[in-house]
């Protein structure tokens, strides 16, 4: 007979031994089976830890898009003053030309932008569903193939120098990350 | 779960904006790029040429419609979750009528009256819609109703004997 039958048998004796055990010790079975050795956590089904790229997705989208109007309406608002004084303008008309330059450069660089983050989402959610894993290696061929297509219709040379813009971004993004010790983050 | 998987509200906004964008840009891609290829000069190469410059001119463009429908829609909707102090299908009708109003409010009164009526009529057979799903989805985890048992197979309590584990049955013979 070992210890570990006698403590099933008399657990109250063996006291010390199953003290730091929240169990009974009269209960008649061993309690080294019960001991938890980590912190378990109830997930919905189907979900992760922490949220991958299709989750962040609409945010990144949305923000780039606000991002993008906001710029553009700055840069719109300046335009539209110098070029209103260049000509001259005064009054109405000048007003109306300061919104109309508004308008259209914040609407551009809006969605200019907002199809960028919408091309690098997509390329990041299949990146992610056909690698299984969600790490800097993505970031940055997403960011890479995003540049490439989005100058893909305007030739070789623009083409390979968007490639190489979006690789400088992601780079520089994620070498940042890692700086900051936030490993594996979008 | 369509609460919990939602962002809380001041975030909405930019979440919803981001979704109609790419919802905008996916489905006008599609859309123009099929526009494009019935609009071009014959030719296949050319059709497909057409295809293509009518996604990169337009489908931008229409993204920007929805990303500025979204995002107008979710601030009005985060609005009147703070002033009403509930959340509720009737926030969304309103907003969306609202939503339709205020961008038609350059085309006149009309315009702005008609694209209301649409932007809540949409989004009231959207809640519905839900409602109706929710409904369904709900009728399938209700609990089996427990089988119901007549009181008359214990017999009469007045007038049967008493035994020591009787509740009215008279006692049994095992032998």
């Amino acid at each position: 007979m070992s210890s570990d039958d006698y403590v099933n048998i008399f657990p109250s004796q063996n006291r010390e031994k199953s003290q730091n055990l929240n169990i009974s010790p009269f209960l008649n079975y061993d309690s080294n089976f019960m001991r938890k050795t980590q912190p378990e956590f109830i997930f919905p089904e189907g979900a992760t830890k922490n949220r991958g790229r299709f989750e962040l997705a609409f945010s990144q989208i949305g923000s780039s898009v606000m991002i993008g109007g906001g710029v553009g309406s700055l840069v719109g608002l300046y335009n539209g003053l110098r070029v209103t004084s260049l000509l001259q303008q005064q009054g109405k008309l000048r007003q109306t030309q300061i919104l109309n330059h508004v308008m259209k450069q914040g609407s551009a660089t809006a969605n200019s932008l907002g199809t960028l983050a919408v091309l690098y989402s997509v390329f990041g959610v299949l990146l992610q569903w056909t690698r299984g894993t969600d790490d800097n290696i993505n970031t940055v061929v997403a960011g890479t193939t995003t540049g490439l297509l989005y100058k893909s219709t305007g030739g070789l040379r623009k083409t390979v120098v968007g490639g190489c813009l979006g690789l400088t971004i992601s780079s520089l993004y994620v070498l940042f990350n890692l700086a900051n010790k936030q490993p594996n983050f979008n | 779960m369509e609460e919990y998987s939602r962002e809380p509200c001041p975030w909405r906004i930019v979440d919803d904006c981001g979704g109609a964008f790419a919802m905008g840009c996916i489905g006008g891609g599609v859309f123009q790029a099929i526009k494009g290829f019935r609009n071009a000069p014959s030719g296949m190469n050319r059709r497909f040429l057409g295809s293509l410059s009518a996604i990169k001119t337009r489908s931008p463009i229409i993204a920007g419609n929805f990303a500025v429908w979204g995002g107008m829609f979710s601030t009005i909707d985060c609005t009147l979750v703070h002033i009403r102090k509930k959340e509720d299908p009737w926030n969304s009708i309103i907003s969306g009528a609202a939503t339709g109003g205020i961008l038609a409010a350059r085309n006149g009164f009309g315009a702005m009256a008609g694209s209301a009526i649409i932007g809540g009529m949409l989004l009231a057979l959207i809640e519905g819609v839900g409602i109706l799903f929710t409904r369904l989805s709900a009728d399938q985890f209700r609990n089996p109703l427990p089988p119901t048992e007549d009181p008359a197979a214990l017999g009469d309590p007045s007038t049967s004997g008493s035994g020591p584990f009787g509740f009215g049955q008279p006692p049994q013979q095992y032998q």
